[in-house]
């Protein structure tokens, strides 16, 4: 007996809307080295944590897929991986810098509630010195830019 | 006599990471070319940044969408662009409901009636385009309003 359904070809496998990579080669090229500089300097288990969080908090598939596969793949414990949504309420799975990064990846990547409050932007800045903070403000917006770019696209699961 | 607070962004940003600014202007740049509508690239910019709260966003992008010759009444009444639709071209509608879908990605999803409604307006290379930009903007939004960039204070 099998607890993991087939993919329904109809709904698990849907073709992209568009290809951004093609249709918009300079924007793609532009992204790829943006993304490349965002998370220099940074922790690299602290900055999966960051993706997949973001990615959760904008519900993009293939992103989550991505991310959380990439970061298996590094060493990161299925157990801290899964409880990244309720990480505020599992705090002792995840250090205080990792909690403080975690708060303000939520902030910046809700800006619709509004603004990115003192509270989160100076736990933040208690843990990391100001170019890492820079380097994390910069990795949050470019995973969601990933985010935008994926769901937008309605971007498929598994199929980079 | 009223006091202005200019203040300070709680970051330099730019100079504290060096690498973003020249890929991400990069990416914005070909964006907006790419559109190849700088009135409609400013309507779009500035309802994203209306949407995540971006003041310097904002103020920017009014400025130069008065500088491109938008009027102030079809600025002003961008944030209720759908109850002045006499105002906005169709096209220009599609790509603004595709700007708050693209935007709002918390609350689940782009539509297919969004996507579809924006892809009967523009061809695919322009769509390219303009998803890009509405995603550079939402990338400028995020690092101003996480930095808090004062109002004028340039990038």
């Amino acid at each position: 007996m099998t607890t993991n359904p087939t993919p329904n070809p109809q709904h698990g496998h849907h073709q992209p809307r568009i290809a951004i990579a093609r249709n918009a080669p300079e924007v793609y090229k532009a992204m790829v080295a943006l993304d490349a500089a965002a998370k220099k300097g940074l922790d690299p288990a602290l900055v999966h944590l960051v993706k997949i969080r973001a990615s959760q908090v904008n519900h993009c598939a293939f992103c989550l897929d991505m991310h959380i596969k990439e970061a298996r793949k590094e060493g990161e414990t299925e157990e801290r991986v899964y409880l990244l949504n309720a990480w505020e309420e599992a705090g002792a799975h995840y250090s205080a810098k990792e909690q403080a990064a975690l708060a303000l990846t939520e902030a910046v990547t809700v800006l619709t509630d509004g603004f990115v409050p003192d509270a989160v932007y100076e736990r933040a800045a208690a843990h990391f010195d100001e170019p890492e903070l820079a380097q994390l403000i910069a990795l949050i917006t470019t995973i969601n830019a990933w985010n935008r770019f994926g769901v937008t696209t309605r971007m498929t699961p598994g199929q980079a | 006599m009223m006091t202005t607070t200019t203040g300070s962004a709680r970051l330099d940003f730019y100079k504290r990471a060096p690498g973003i600014y020249q890929p991400l202007l990069n990416a914005h740049i070909a964006a907006k070319k790419g559109l190849g509508d700088d009135v409609l690239a400013e309507l779009v910019l500035i309802r994203a940044s209306q949407i995540n709260h971006c003041a310097f966003c904002l103020d920017m992008h009014v400025k130069d969408a008065q500088k491109a010759g938008i009027s102030e009444e079809r600025i002003h009444l961008l944030n209720a662009w759908e109850e002045a639709t006499g105002h906005y071209s169709a096209k220009e509608q599609a790509a603004l409901a595709l700007t708050e879908a693209v935007t709002v990605l918390t609350d689940g999803f782009v539509p297919d009636a969004v996507y579809e409604r924006a892809a009967a307006h523009f061809d695919e290379r322009e769509l390219a385009h303009l998803i890009s930009l509405i995603t550079t903007i939402n990338m400028w939004n995020r690092i101003n309003v996480a930095v808090r960039q004062p109002i004028g204070g340039g990038a």
